[in-house]
């Protein structure tokens, strides 16, 4: 009887891990952005990036004008993009993402 | 002499050698000059600077901190609370200085690829709150225009200010004052946004001071135009910033018998939280 139990304890364990892993998945996105000029005035944005639930700041790219993200369980939509970065003082352009 | 005359000769003496009052630099503005940089919305910047300025036998180091707070993504506004250090012929005094409010606001921003052109009016008051040695008994307004330019190699600004002043209870009317600001920038090395970022500058500022009244009467060795010109540095690591830079006299018209400015610095932290 006990083994019964540690077996199915087990295997509902290794059930909901698998599930979890498969609807779950990280998104990098590059995000293209526009008065990106000085290193100093853009840390506005890696505040209010890391501030959302689930997601990190990872780098900036100011000579490229790209800010680069990872989302964990979340989609970046554009019209939240576009206040987040008129909020930090820039333009949103575009975005490309990538399933890691 | 009475004392109290004394006393109040050097209160206008003083007055007459106004306050370093200036509209707070934000961010990558100039040190000296006015620039259209405001914070993002949320934001709180934390700034203690210093700045001493010498004419003559006239000595003033002030003291002070700001905070300010980012509105909007164009719109931030502030306190500075100042600690004066003045000394001149007539002896020295310190106390806490004029308390003064201040606002920002970016009417207009172009964006492009590491280029940012961007227009902003600014508003500062000082209020009549400091201790009577070191306060203007005053309270005065301050109104700025200003344009910038910020590319990852290159910077400019210019900027136009309005300096309102107020008569005191003594009858001191100091002159009002214009200001005028003219800052290039260059970045020799595009560094990453990690990494430590430095920007040298030099600015021409220029000042006309009208003359001064004394209970109706214009006193005539007040008021006149300077011209500064002033090398600067802006250093900076991810949300901290030092900013330093001295105004050196480069022509003077003074009205009557005024010490001339021998020099001004300045050197500003900020942090960004």
């Amino acid at each position: 009887m006990k083994k019964i139990i540690i077996h199915s304890f087990t295997g509902a364990l290794l059930f909901f891990s698998l599930a979890h892993s498969a609807f779950s998945e990280t998104t990098v996105y590059s995000i293209r952005v526009d008065g990106l000029a000085c290193p100093y005035c853009a840390y506005g944005i890696e505040k209010k990036l890391n501030k959302l639930k689930g997601v990190k700041f990872i780098d900036m790219n100011l000579d490229k004008g790209i800010v680069t993200v990872e989302a964990y369980d979340k989609k970046l939509e554009d019209p939240q993009l576009k206040q987040l970065f008129q909020d930090s003082g820039f333009t949103y352009r575009s975005k490309q993402e990538k399933v890691k | 002499m009475h004392p109290k005359s004394k006393h109040s000769i050097k209160a206008v003496a003083f007055a007459l050698f106004s306050s370093l009052t200036a509209l707070p630099a934000l961010a990558h503005d100039p040190v000296f000059g006015l620039g259209p940089h405001v914070l993002f919305k949320g934001g709180v910047e934390i700034s203690p600077e210093i700045h001493t300025d010498k004419a003559g036998n006239n000595d003033t180091t002030e003291l002070g901190l700001s905070l300010t707070y980012g509105i909007t993504g164009d719109w931030a506004a502030g306190i500075e609370i100042p600690y004066i250090d003045k000394s001149n012929a007539a002896g020295s005094s310190s106390g806490q200085g004029d308390l003064t409010l201040f606002t920002k606001y970016r009417f207009w921003r172009e964006d492009g690829p590491g280029v940012q052109q961007s227009m902003a009016v600014a508003f500062k008051l000082k209020t009549n709150t400091g201790d009577n040695d070191v306060s203007t008994n005053t309270t005065d307004g301050i109104l700025g225009l200003t344009y910038g330019y910020e590319g990852r190699k290159w910077y400019r600004w210019s900027a136009l200010r309005y300096r309102f002043n107020d008569k005191n209870n003594a009858g001191l009317q100091r002159g009002n004052k214009i200001l005028f600001d003219l800052v290039g920038g260059i970045r020799l090395k595009q560094t990453g946004y990690k990494e430590p970022d430095t920007v040298w500058l030099i600015e021409l500022n220029g000042e006309s001071t009208q003359n001064t009244e004394l209970n109706g009467v214009e006193q005539i060795n007040s008021g006149g135009t300077e011209w500064f010109v002033s090398p600067g540095i802006f250093w900076t690591k991810r949300n901290f910033a030092i900013k330093a830079g001295m105004q050196i006299p480069v022509a003077s018209n003074l009205n009557g018998n005024q010490q001339k400015t021998d020099y001004r610095a300045k050197l500003i932290l900020e942090w960004h939280l």
